[in-house]
């Protein structure tokens, strides 16, 4: 493991390294942790984009020597809506480097409260118009056939000129070449722009299912670990009833109650698995309450939610922080697994873990770069995930990697 | 003599284990007036944290229960109030400072954040007013470059002056009580001296009182204006200090004394009482300091009937048989 500098390089010296300086410091010292965080992001910019990097309908082309854009035209409101998050979401980690670069921590927190607020009212506020006025038309026009019968002078095509929703008859099952890179599947859909799209599916499922299982875990375990007594009894016997449900087997049968959506199996993964979180929480919170700092806190008589959430939770959060990347990669297992098993999205909506179980098709033949590319893509995420869990792990506390 | 800002009668407070009922405070009785200093003084256990803690109203509950007893802050009970106005009383009213300054500020926050969270609470200051205000408050125990400090994080402090940091926070909204939890047990000697010069200074210019729980006997007599001395969930003897110094009255108190180093005395080895605290589910009967008593070990009385706490008039109590006031 290559040992980097000290990299961060303080403007003003005086300002305090907070605590998060100090991890992030620790962070990037690996470069095994870069290389896997540099992946989410490639994956994150590829589910993001995915429809400009595999489409089949082109950036610009000149019909009757009219410039026309039909990829632009052709995304919906959702597309849009994806590409207004990842801006406001690398707008704010860009305030939030300028903000601890520049700004006094004096009026740093209440700034970036601010920005935040004004960040998600944006997005909000632009998801709701863009759903609302971004008309969802289908342009089932064959462009490729325009350009090639010159009916179309000039055209600029993605780097995968394929929908992920195409189908071929003569191109079925064919094994990677070059005009199909990773090869066609058993309607002829292109591999390749199937794993893209697929990505935003395993993302999504992984950040949605933590996201859920957290707050839920988040909350659920403070008030236990907080109050005690009678309230830990109570709930901790009811987190032992969850944690004895066989998870899989309790999301197939719901999955098979309910109509097969990519919404229902965030929401069942995310309210099954939030037990893990609840008890890490728990465990901080019981030997946090019993700190100085929350007796102080309580002595000055700030609130119960001040208390529990703004000077308990940073403190106890680490763990939680921590599994919850293990957690996604686990997610994106599980929907895999249910993909695989059937349950899952629904085709023509690409998924890594359903494509992986066309590998073998119905005509009993094994399409071998069926299987590689999607089970690779599940690997590498999922590695990426745990090495980034592992990595943020040892940063907050760097005495666990000496005992392990 | 100024008024009684606060006054514990009869306070009774328990404890349920595993192993039975803990009485860990026990009929607990002193008053307070505005601008005077109280210790209470005791081994380890004998109740005077738990005696503080209620009066906070920050005793775990359960396992600890209130049994009796009140706690009258300007003739109000406290123990009446609804938590909602205790929010209220707490860091307002009632300021409480740690004997760990090195755990009592959160480590993710810098000092100013919780200054100022404690300011923006209590006091109607919002913003760029209430960081002012953290930073007169830093400037005012006695921080050097306090526009700076503000900005930094408790690990970038020293224990004496994470304890200034405390106080600050404390005194933010200008109590009108401030219980010390053995203030500088984890500081070294000359630092103590400081904050316990500090302490004094800002009492007489807030006319502030102070309820100061130690086990030592040096911050006593150089800080209190009353004492109160307790033994195995009791109150022994309470005097002011003067007079206790001169002529302690109880065995026990006698014993602490006693046990002090006197500078130049040529002395090999220290007075001790003999023994050690009772067990608090195993009390002994009759009076609780009779096993480790020269007296008190051959008395029949000691050992059969508890003493009372009897006042002689003169602000000076003593719970035991054979003291004369």
């Amino acid at each position: 493991m290559i040992k980097r500098a000290n990299k961060i390089k303080l403007m003003h010296p005086e300002w305090g390294r907070s605590y998060s300086d100090m991890v992030s410091n620790e962070f990037f010292k690996s470069s095994i942790n870069i290389a896997s965080l540099v992946f989410i992001i490639f994956l994150f910019a590829m589910a993001v984009f995915a429809p400009f990097i595999a489409n089949d309908k082109p950036f610009v082309i000149k019909i009757d020597g009219v410039l026309k854009f039909p990829l632009f035209a052709s995304l919906s409101g959702v597309d849009y809506s994806t590409l207004l998050a990842a801006i406001v979401g690398v707008v704010l980690f860009l305030l939030y480097r300028r903000n601890r670069k520049r700004v006094n921590p004096s009026i740093r927190g209440a700034l970036w409260a601010k920005q935040v607020g004004i960040g998600i009212v944006v997005l909000i506020v632009g998801i709701a118009c863009l759903i609302a006025l971004v008309p969802s038309k289908l342009d089932a026009t064959d462009y490729k056939s325009k350009l090639e019968s010159k009916e179309a002078s000039f055209a600029i095509f993605p780097i995968v000129p394929y929908g992920f929703e195409r189908t071929s008859i003569c191109e079925r099952e064919q094994p990677p070449s070059k005009k199909h890179w990773f090869g066609t599947d058993d309607v002829g859909s292109d591999v390749l722009c199937r794993v893209i799209h697929g990505s935003r599916i395993s993302l999504s499922v992984g950040f949605v299912a933590v996201g859920i299982s957290g707050i839920i875990g988040v909350f659920i375990g403070a008030v236990m670990g907080y109050f005690g007594g009678k309230v830990d009894f109570v709930l901790m016997r009811f987190v032992e009833i969850m944690m004895a449900v066989p998870v899989f087997f309790l999301i197939i049968t719901i999955v098979a109650f309910f109509p097969r959506s990519l919404l229902n199996i965030m929401i069942i993964i995310g309210i099954t698995g939030w037990t893990g979180n609840a008890r890490f929480i728990r465990a901080e919170f019981l030997k946090l309450r019993k700190q100085d700092y929350v007796q102080a806190a309580r002595a000055l008589g700030l609130p119960l939610h001040s208390i529990l959430f703004k000077h308990m939770l940073p403190n106890g959060i680490a763990p939680v922080l921590v599994s919850a990347t293990f957690g996604i990669a686990g997610a994106i297992f599980t929907e895999a697994s249910l993909s695989f098993l059937g349950f899952g999205v629904a085709p023509p909506t690409p998924s890594w873990g359903q494509m992986l179980s066309q590998g073998v098709s119905a005509t009993g033949h094994f399409l071998w770069w069926m299987s590689l590319f999607p089970g690779v893509a599940i690997f590498l995420t999922a590695v990426s995930y745990n090495l980034v869990g592992e990595g943020l792990r040892d940063a907050i506390d760097p005495r666990l990697r000496k005992a392990a | 003599m100024s008024e009684v800002l606060l006054k514990i009668k009869d306070l009774c407070v328990s404890f349920d284990t595993d192993d039975g009922v803990v009485n860990a405070v026990d009929g607990v009785s002193y008053e307070l007036r505005k601008g005077q200093s109280v210790a209470v003084v005791g081994e380890s256990g004998c109740g005077k944290s738990v005696t503080s803690l209620s009066i906070m109203r920050l005793i775990p509950s359960p396992p600890s229960k209130v049994l009796g007893g009140e706690i009258l802050l300007n003739g109000e009970n406290l123990l009446e109030f609804s938590e909602k106005k205790m929010h209220s009383i707490r860091g307002n009213d009632i300021a409480m400072i740690f004997q760990e300054p090195m755990t009592s500020l959160n480590p993710v926050y810098t000092v100013g954040d919780q200054i100022v969270e404690a300011v923006e609470r209590h006091q109607l200051l919002k913003g760029e007013a209430a960081w002012a205000k953290a930073v007169d408050m830093l400037k005012l125990v006695g921080i050097a470059d306090p526009d700076i400090r503000v900005n930094e994080y408790p690990h970038q402090l020293s224990g004496g002056m994470r304890q200034r940091v405390m106080i600050a926070m404390a005194l933010s909204c200008d109590p009108k009580l401030l219980i010390a939890d053995e203030p500088t047990t984890a500081l070294d000697v000359t630092i103590q001296a400081q904050i316990l010069e500090l302490l004094r200074d800002i009492q007489k210019r807030n006319n502030m009182s102070i309820l100061l729980i130690t086990h030592d006997l040096g911050v006593v007599a150089e800080n209190a204006d009353y004492v109160v001395v307790m033994y195995a969930s009791k109150i022994i003897e309470r005097a002011p200090v003067e007079a206790l110094f001169a002529a302690p009255a109880h065995p026990y108190t006698k014993g602490l004394l006693a046990s002090l180093p006197v500078l130049g005395s040529d002395k090999e080895r220290l007075e001790t009482i003999e023994g050690s605290v009772p067990d608090p589910l195993n009390f002994p009967s009759g009076c609780k300091f009779h096993p480790r008593c020269s007296i008190g070990c051959k008395d029949k009385k000691c050992q059969t009937q508890e003493p009372p706490l009897i006042e002689n008039g003169y602000a000076r109590a003593v719970a035991c048989w054979h003291a004369r006031l």
